[in-house]
């Protein structure tokens, strides 16, 4: 397909370069400043990089849907449709309202004490038994999220070990058809096949998220053939992304001290900093739209039949609507209009479940760091998810 | 300019100059009324803006749709017949002087 609107620039830099994902933020300058929109002749898609762009795609469920895949390739959008994710409507509201049941506020009130608890006790021991040295990543990100949401999602064992790897490899394959895409299609595949085959009655913990799904399909709730893609809404995202959240954070007080000596003389300025970390660091940097009719966007014309590529890292870091974006400011007024977790129907339901265990873990460090200081990071290169593949720190401690 | 007055669950009044055309809850954020959480920005997944809007003013406020009510339903703090949800009301002029009261808590 070629952009026929020449009134939308075009652009042939990669977005998803290696050179490129470690430090997207100059490339998603360059391409806001271009326009509302930016056609990327590599991928033939268009890039939304401005905050009113990628809200209007968010917003406008009508003619910027889901339901033929919010992937950046062909194959992943076959593979998923029909999933919570990748669904519109009626169907989406039917299918959200068993997926995201157990992520409601009132539902999660069944977790918390379990997640202060285990929060409190992983601190004392990373700060008692390891001294305050620890791997920001393995030893401190990924702890409640393998421990509690793995366990609350439900699968067996062997499954449970193997989703941060399924994770990791699934949002890769969500990127253009690139080689990391390519390379992480079989790990892709050994996922679905074990949600076919091992997400099942009988083999989930019963009472548990997927085991849910099959209550829905079976009281005719949700599609029966829905059920295999279903188990991707809890699969793919209930791991990664938090860790990503988590790991930013520590990333950022290291670089910020007053802004921890801040938080640490107000807690109650806790849940604006962790908007602020997701605004700065979108775990997700971004989902794709089909687009179903020709859309005015600020003056140019998307399009029917096209695709966009909604960049929330971009739009987070957008001039226009925050202040002096790239500052880390943990009093920031409206830091909680970032769009980390999308906007609208879509938005994340697993939202609530990742900022109790974020705010848990840093209500935790609260009241035992002093201090932050990274001694090692080594950044992950990944199509979608900003993450660190180490991050080692050492803190000051009371 | 239209003012509005947000009242805390303990009784602390802050009135604020309230720009027609924004919501009641970019409103109390963009003047540092604390209390309104707003998680969602406004998507309406949330329902942590929660607020009790005086009921001498609720007549300004359209209707609570079916979705606000479901997150009303949910919502941490009691849910009264004044009950709305600020990311959901927007200023107008007319709405000059309106008080709006804030629960205990949002979660």
């Amino acid at each position: 397909m070629l952009d026929t609107n020449d009134r939308i620039p075009q652009s042939n830099y990669d977005p998803y370069h290696d050179g490129a994902l470690p430090n997207p933020f100059p490339g998603y300058d360059m391409l806001r400043d271009m326009g509302p929109a930016v056609w990327l002749t590599k991928y033939e898609m268009y890039a939304l990089t401005r905050y009113s762009s990628v809200k209007q795609a968010l917003n406008d469920d009508t003619n910027f849907v889901s339901g033929r895949g919010v992937m950046m390739n062909e194959q992943l959008n076959n593979l998923l449709v029909g999933n919570t994710l990748c669904s519109d409507g009626d169907m989406h509201t039917r299918l959200r309202k068993v997926t995201a049941a157990p992520m409601t506020p009132g539902a999660l009130k069944s977790l918390q004490d379990e997640i202060r608890m285990e929060s409190e006790g992983l601190v004392d021991r990373l700060l008692g038994d390891r001294g305050g040295r620890f791997d920001a990543v393995k030893d401190l990100a990924q702890y409640l999220p393998l421990k509690i949401v793995s366990n609350a999602v439900g699968l067996a064992e062997e499954g449970r070990e193997r989703m941060l790897e399924w994770s990791e490899a699934a949002f890769n394959c969500f990127g253009p058809e690139n080689e990391r895409m390519l390379r992480s299609l079989p790990v892709l595949g050994e996922m679905v096949e074990y949600a076919n085959n091992q997400a099942v009655r009988g083999k989930l913990r019963k009472g548990s998220w997927a085991d849910a799904i099959l209550d829905a399909a079976d009281s005719g709730a949700v599609p029966k053939e829905a059920v295999s893609v279903l188990m991707g809404d809890y699969l793919v995202p209930s791991l990664d992304t938090t860790i990503s959240g988590i790991v930013s954070a520590v990333w950022h007080f290291d670089r910020s001290p007053d802004q921890w000596d801040k938080l640490r003389n107000d807690n109650a300025l806790l849940r604006n900093a962790v908007n602020e970390v997701l605004r700065l660091e979108a775990p997700l940097q971004g989902f794709g739209r089909y687009v179903a009719n020709d859309v005015q966007m600020d003056g140019v014309t998307i399009p029917k039949d096209s695709r966009v590529i909604c960049f929330y890292g971009a739009a987070n870091r957008d001039p226009r609507q925050f202040e002096n974006p790239d500052r880390f400011d943990i009093a920031r007024h409206n830091a909680n209009m970032h769009l980390s977790f999308g906007f609208g129907t879509h938005q994340c339901l697993g939202m609530n479940l990742a900022r109790l265990e974020i705010v848990s873990l840093f209500t935790a460090l609260l009241s035992r760091v002093r201090r932050f200081h990274v001694r090692n990071e080594k950044r992950l290169v990944h199509n979608l998810v900003r993450n660190y593949e180490l991050l080692e720190v050492e803190v000051e401690f009371d | 300019m239209a003012k509005l007055t947000f009242v805390t669950a303990l009784g602390k009044a802050t009135t604020v100059d309230a720009t027609a055309g924004e919501t009641l809850m970019r409103i109390a954020l963009d003047n540092g009324v604390t209390g309104i959480e707003a998680e969602c920005s406004g998507s309406m997944n949330c329902g942590t803006c929660h607020v009790y809007v005086a009921p001498q003013f609720l007549d300004w406020c359209p209707p609570r749709s079916e979705s606000e009510e479901d997150l009303l339903a949910i919502a941490a703090s009691e849910l009264r017949d004044n009950s709305r949800l600020s990311c959901q009301i927007v200023m107008r002029p007319e709405m000059d002087g309106m008080v709006v009261h804030l629960p205990e808590s949002q979660f």
